[in-house]
């Protein structure tokens, strides 16, 4: 303490210890900032984790139903049935694969300036063979239909056993048990019940001859093609006949040994959803719940959208940061940005009235008919959603991509230009290799922003559930598809809460949850990784 | 090398008085206004540099020192608004700014060296070569010479000769400065300019630096911008005392550390501002 104080100050000790600070329930304005903020983040955690752990809470019910599904599918039976229906469900692709051949064929010949009677002759031993083809396989559907009958009863037995179960157990928990005494529930014997099926063993033996004998012998009058490529396309077919005569003995032999009571491996629920190659929901026969075409179907728009959108980004953030001049920069910076302005359903839209339209006029021009897949079946397919996705992922990977230039140190740059580099190989050699980490950030989460993406897809990519023909090469790129987040949007509202299809949506929403976490994870982490080598 | 033009300078202290006059400018700086913007950075500036000599620049910060020094490779017009309003700048007798001339050929003849050591994220073999490449050098053979030549030409080569394919990042501050010294060489310029080249370096790796530039002044015509006053004394032949944009003193280094003309020089290098 000062020896001589001046009157007027007041001593150092009071002038340190302020008692009468503003205090709001006890707490200083400094303490109330660090709280409020404190707070803000603790909410964003904790929403984080409900949304998590409700996710999975609903979700993980899958397995255990899944599980029921698959047990009643060997039980009841239609497992055993479906060995017969496959071989049906082949020989129809290839009725298929040969009525389109005869289409060719018939528009090969009128182009050539033939009448349709003369045409209708010149095919008339295609049509025999093709008719030939076609019956062949009438006996074994005779015995598919009987088939399908008896398993479809004996499951909807079953389901009416549980029916009354889940009835009784509701009218036990509301106290009336006099009531519930009154529903009878006799277990289904599937033991007993699946006799019948496979009694009709023999019948489906015969089946098969018939069916061997009539293909083999329609195959003998396979007649020849006046094309090469339409000759592949027999050939082709002729051989898939003859692999499947051939399948014929191992399928009986398979047929003969299932047992309805075989145990079904616990890890098959898990499997049959993540790798199954099947998504059939509400059928009459059995569901399946694949994931694989809804995978498949945001991977491959996901592909088209970044093939567009990381070229179109890139170079934008390339232009701007280095070449533009400050009013184009001004100019085309928020242009870009004001694309993530657009609601995605007015994307869809545009897609829906213009793009698609548009597009597939374009594949029509005769003179592009050489492209692959060209011209387009459908309006809306993975390409128009593909599109109209790169759009709006342009943003993300332009904005992120342009700090990530401009963050390269200025002195990287004049030391290249003082060593006599021109602009061109500045930007080649040094500055996107100095921001490559930065870049592929962005374009991984481009990435995110596009499979996350749901009003577009599910309006412009022609929601068809099935793993596009990659035997067609570029082709698969303008087949219809459905994806991840279309189903969930489009199928949520319609299902019975706590079902199975339910959960399994649940489920498609864990993985693309897990996927964009993976995604975001892997960009932080090159960024992080990386940052230092950018100087 | 071609004949200066014999037109009289108008400043009064365009020519180093007793630097011998005789000798061929290598760098020959008339009247020139350089602005950024509307803020005058150089006013009147003329200057003639020998060849094969080191010429310091000093001064106070702030006084266009860096500014002058990157007119005579052109990196001034990365930047938007730097213009020069008046005057000339000529090398080896050439108007720099003339529209025939090749910005890209000139910077290959005038080498830069930067206050920060300034490597590429790239080995060191990769760092050298780049002048060669991006003229399309691909030879092997020639670039290993190269290599070679240049890290020994920056007095480098016995420390990295084993290690020439790791990140030139990996090295010390004064080996990387050596490294941008020898990136310049690679390219053969005739000129170096160094803007502050041993600022960030500690004493030791400042006096390999100093050594190298009296090796260097062999070869090559070097300019090197300075605020360390020992450092002027000790390596330059020529010095430049720049005060507010201007050129105040041009004079053997000797006369100006000894016998300054201006009051202004003699206040600086005593320590009275600065
Ligand atoms: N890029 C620039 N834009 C605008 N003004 C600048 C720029 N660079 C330098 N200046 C200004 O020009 C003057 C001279 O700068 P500089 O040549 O860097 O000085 P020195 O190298 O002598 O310290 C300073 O006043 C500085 O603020
Ligand atoms: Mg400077």
């Amino acid at each position: 303490m000062s020896p001589t104080p001046s009157p007027s100050a007041r001593p150092i000790s009071e002038a340190l210890l302020n008692r009468n600070r503003f205090r709001f329930l006890g707490l200083t304005p400094g303490e109330i900032i660090k709280y409020f903020f404190n707070g803000n983040a603790v909410v964003a955690i904790v929403v984080l984790a409900l949304i998590t752990i409700f996710l999975f809470r609903e979700g993980a019910g899958f397995f255990g139903q899944n599980m029921q599904n698959l047990r009643i599918y060997r039980l009841a039976g239609l497992e055993y049935v479906d060995f017969i229906r496959r071989q049906v469900d082949e020989h129809t692709a290839m009725n298929r694969a040969l009525n389109e051949s005869r289409l060719a064929q018939f528009n090969r010949l009128t182009a050539a300036g033939r009448t349709v009677e003369e045409v209708n002759t010149a095919l008339a031993p295609f049509d025999a063979f093709a008719t030939a083809f076609g019956d062949s396989v009438e006996d074994v559907r005779g015995v598919l239909s009987d088939l399908t009958e008896v398993a479809t009863a004996i499951k909807q037995k079953d389901q009416v056993n549980r029916d009354r179960l889940e009835q009784k157990a509701m009218l036990l928990g509301a106290g009336k048990s006099d009531e519930a005494d009154k529903i009878t529930v006799t277990p289904v014997d599937f033991a007993k019940e699946t006799v019948t099926l496979k009694g009709t063993f023999p019948a489906c033996q015969a089946a098969n001859q018939q069916f061997a004998g009539k293909l083999q012998a329609a195959l003998a009058t396979a007649p020849a093609m006046p094309e090469a490529k339409l000759q592949k396309q027999i050939d082709t077919v002729q051989a898939q006949a003859q692999a499947l005569i051939a399948s014929l003995p191992e399928i009986e032999r398979q047929m003969q040994e299932w047992k309805h009571d075989a145990p079904i491996p616990l890890s098959r629920s898990f499997t049959s959803f993540l790798f199954g190659r099947q998504w059939l929901t509400a059928s009459f026969w059995q569901d399946w719940y694949g994931i694989i075409p809804l995978f498949v179907g945001s991977l491959l728009v996901s592909i088209i959208a970044l093939t567009i959108a990381v070229p179109l980004g890139v170079s934008a953030a390339i232009y701007v940061s280095e070449i533009a001049s400050v009013r184009e920069k001004n100019f085309i910076k928020p242009c870009i940005e004001f694309i993530s302005a657009i609601p995605s359903v007015v994307l869809g839209f545009f897609g829906i009235a213009m793009l698609g339209t548009a597009l597939r006029a374009l594949s029509q021009v005769s003179w592009l008919s050489w492209f692959p897949g060209f011209p387009m079946s459908e309006r809306l397919n993975s390409l128009t959603a593909g599109c109209l996705l790169a759009l709006m992922a342009v943003p993300t990977i332009f904005s992120l991509a342009e700090d990530a230039l401009n963050n390269v140190p200025k002195h990287f740059k004049e030391a290249s230009y003082a060593l006599g580099a021109n602009r061109f190989q500045t930007i080649v050699r040094i500055l996107v290799p100095a921001s490559l980490s930065g870049i592929i950030s962005a374009i991984l989460l481009g990435f995110g922003r596009v499979i996350g993406e749901t009003m577009v897809v599910l309006l412009c990519a022609g929601n068809r559930i099935a793993i596009p023909n990659f035997t067609e090469g570029l082709g698969a790129f303008f087949q219809p598809v459905h994806t991840m987040t279309g189903i969930i949007a489009q199928e949520m509202g319609e299902v019975v809460t706590g079902s199975i299809h339910y959960r399994a949506l649940f489920m498609v929403g864990i993985v693309l949850f897990l996927l964009s976490l993976g995604i975001n994870y892997v960009a932080q982490l090159i960024v992080r990784r990386y940052r230092i080598s950018i100087g | 090398m071609n004949p200066t033009d014999t037109k009289t300078m108008q400043s009064a202290t365009a020519d180093p008085d007793s630097a011998d006059a005789a000798a061929p400018a290598m760098i020959e700086v008339e009247n020139l206004d350089f602005f950024y913007g509307q803020a005058q950075a150089l006013h009147d500036v003329s200057i003639r540099i020998p060849a094969n000599k080191v010429t310091a620049f000093i001064g106070p910060s702030g006084c266009g020192k860096s500014t002058l020094l990157r007119c005579f490779n052109r990196m001034n017009d990365l930047i938007d608004v730097a213009r020069i309003d008046a005057g000339r700048i000529k090398i080896h007798g050439v108007d720099i700014h003339h529209a025939d001339v090749d910005v890209i050929a000139l910077r290959r003849q005038v080498g830069m060296v930067f206050q920060k050591s300034n490597p590429f994220p790239k080995s060191i073999y990769e760092n050298i070569t780049y002048g060669l490449q991006i003229q399309g050098v691909k030879d092997r053979k020639q670039l290993d010479e190269v290599v070679e030549k240049s890290l020994r030409g920056a007095a480098l080569w016995d420390e990295v000769k084993d290690r020439l394919h790791t990140s030139g990042l990996g090295l010390s501050g004064g080996q990387q400065q050596r490294l941008c010294i020898a990136r310049a060489i690679a390219v053969e310029p005739s000129i170096i300019l160094m803007d502050e080249p041993c600022s960030a370096l500690d004493p030791i790796a400042t006096s390999k630096v100093e050594e190298l530039i009296q090796q260097l002044k062999t070869k090559y015509t070097i300019v090197i911008v300075t605020h360390n006053m020992q450092q002027a004394g000790r390596c330059s032949d020529q010095t430049a005392f720049f005060y507010l944009g201007k050129l105040i003193e041009y004079s053997k280094t000797e006369k100006i550390f000894t016998n300054p003309a201006q009051k202004q020089t003699e206040d600086y290098i005593t320590g009275r501002f600065g």
